[in-house]
């Protein structure tokens, strides 16, 4: 049985850290003051994504449908693999088409000491005028954790709460509140979309590391069952693993980079890709979604191949 | 891509330049009108026209959903436009006094140059000041126009919506009626070649998929390696879907930190 544990997080505070999300590293610190050493070691984290408390509509390929109000403020049930990335997304797709999505999922930026934050809250439609009418949207932290040792999780909400994330702690930035934790059986899940395709592709949820100054860390290629045109259409991007006063920095292929999949066992990858691969994987990089291509999909496939005129 | 406008029914109604009609077709949401009662004619030169090769309503569909429109912000009807950078109207009395506002606007739709056109709405801060549609106040009439003319340029040159790319370009390259952004950092075009620059494919239709886009470019033209404003708006377009929205939120950003 392989189990883990999501953990969604209330931001109480604005938030003074890494802008694409709270980095596993940063999540697995935080706990590592609530834990004995013994248990801390085995824990993995996730990169946590922020998430608005917005009213939303489950997308298509979800296991469950229907309208519901505030759907990023709490953790839907999880039945089949496409529902764990639910809030994996930065671009949630679940927002709903009635209200301004972009406004609303775009992070308010708040300069604290010329540093951007992210704002805790977003506050819009605020006219001088009509106070009364203005709506908040409170951020939420996605994240899950898995264990070495099985008998580690789940942990108690006492220890998942009050955690702080970011820089400026000392002056409250980054203070989150638990809101909502599940376990969820890995192998339990339908995943009866990738047993019934035929060609997929791989999206990269959070960036891959490929080589890394930390000590002892081995470069790795691009995998052999990534199906790429050409490797200078994989988009790089550096990130840090700052330990104590240690800066260690990663060379990556970055989150968002789509491939092609010539692996022929998806479900395993899938999985794999849950608990994550490659450099790094304890703290939240290499993290995979595996997406059959339907026949009326084709153009996912099209999309990373090359332009014609450079064929 | 809409058949139903063809180019010939376009040519039987004046004759002008058809890029340059593209540049003028949204001159009532500048000039304060609603589009049934709009005048066809703007100081003596044609306006409010249908754009050729559905061009118009697949820029739309890139900013807004489809169907029936309904007002997304309670408190804003108005084509002034909502930032997501500061959360409040684009309206500045002092940019939008009526001699200023007056001037601006015969700039951008008066011409018969089309590239001079181009140029005029590409260089516009005014233009920026609008939305495109009442019911979505965070999409830019700046943007969704450069969009219809790129969209009409390269439908004219027999480019299928398929095959287009969003490409980066070099700041001072700007290609007429291609380039969709040009700022002082870098310029970003539509185009059916990338000419051996960072590229993503638009996708098989048009819809509103800026992030899958921007997400999917071969390199980014931000230092999203060292600089943590950079990387803020990295973030933010990763979330963005409305192709105006977002490209307005670029600009409007780069000003901001010109001004620093």
């Amino acid at each position: 049985m392989t189990c883990i544990q999501q953990v969604h997080w209330e931001l109480d505070m604005d938030y003074l850290g890494h802008p694409y999300y709270v980095s596993g590293n940063a999540i697995y610190h935080a706990l590592g003051m609530q834990l004995e050493h013994d248990v801390h070691q085995h824990i993995n984290a996730s990169h946590g994504m922020f998430v608005p408390g917005q009213f939303g509509t489950f997308p298509e390929e979800h296991s469950q449908s229907g309208i519901r109000p505030y759907m990023g403020s709490s953790l839907p049930d999880v039945e089949s693999y496409d529902d764990l990335f639910l809030f994996r997304h930065p671009d949630h797709p679940w927002l709903l088409d009635t209200r301004p999505r972009d406004g609303l999922n775009a992070h308010d930026i708040r300069f604290q000491s010329g540093m951007p934050a992210l704002a805790h809250e977003t506050i819009m439609g605020r006219p001088d005028d009509a106070r009364k009418q203005q709506q908040t949207t409170r951020w939420y932290v996605n994240a899950y954790l898995h264990a070495d040792d099985p008998d580690v999780l789940p942990l108690g909400e006492d220890v998942l709460d009050g955690l702080q994330f970011g820089g400026k702690r000392n002056y409250g930035y980054g203070t989150t509140t638990l809101k909502d934790t599940q376990v969820v059986d890995l192998e339990a899940l339908d995943y009866s979309r990738l047993e019934d395709g035929e060609a997929f592709i791989l999206e990269l949820v959070t960036p891959f590391v490929l080589r890394s100054e930390y000590p002892k860390a081995n470069n790795v290629d691009v995998p052999w069952w990534w199906s790429v045109d050409d490797e200078a259409q994989l988009r790089h991007r550096l990130e840090k693993v700052i330990e104590g006063g240690d800066v260690y920095e990663l060379e990556t292929v970055d989150h968002g980079v789509v491939v092609g999949y010539d692996g022929d066992r998806p479900v395993e990858t899938a999985m794999s890709g849950l608990t994550r691969v490659g450099n790094h994987s304890k703290y939240g990089f290499g993290e995979l979604r595996v997406k059959p291509v339907t026949p009326d999909e084709t153009s996912v496939k099209k999309q990373i191949e090359k332009p014609k005129s450079e064929n | 891509m809409a058949e139903n406008v063809t180019l010939s029914d376009f040519q039987g109604d004046g004759g002008q330049d058809v890029m340059v009609a593209a540049y003028r077709h949204d001159a009532h949401k500048l000039n304060g009108e609603t589009h049934d009662y709009a005048p066809d004619i703007f100081h003596g030169v044609p306006v409010n026209q249908t754009v050729p090769h559905g061009a118009d309503g697949d820029a739309s569909a890139l900013s807004r959903p489809n169907g029936k429109p309904e007002q997304t912000v309670d408190n804003h009807e108005t084509h002034y436009r909502l930032s997501l950078l500061t959360g409040t109207s684009h309206y500045d009395p002092e940019e939008f006094s009526r001699p200023r506002l007056s001037e601006a606007i015969n700039d951008l739709l008066t011409g018969s140059d089309p590239k001079a056109m181009h140029r005029a709405w590409i260089t516009s801060d005014v233009a920026s000041g609008f939305n495109e549609s009442i019911y979505y106040p965070y999409t830019s009439l700046k943007y969704h126009t450069l969009l219809v003319a790129t969209l009409l340029d390269n439908y004219r040159a027999g480019h299928e919506f398929a095959d287009l790319l969003l490409v980066v370009d070099d700041a001072e390259e700007i290609v007429p009626h291609r380039t969709v952004y040009a700022g002082d950092r870098f310029a970003l075009r539509i185009d059916e070649s990338a000419d051996g620059q960072p590229w993503a494919r638009l996708g098989s239709r048009p819809w509103r998929s800026w992030a899958s886009a921007w997400k999917r470019l071969t390199t980014h033209p931000l230092d999203v390696n060292h600089d943590k404003h950079d990387m803020v708006l990295d973030a933010n377009l990763r979330r963005i879907w409305s192709w105006s929205t977002a490209l307005q939120y670029i600009e409007d950003l780069e000003t901001r930190r010109e001004s620093r």
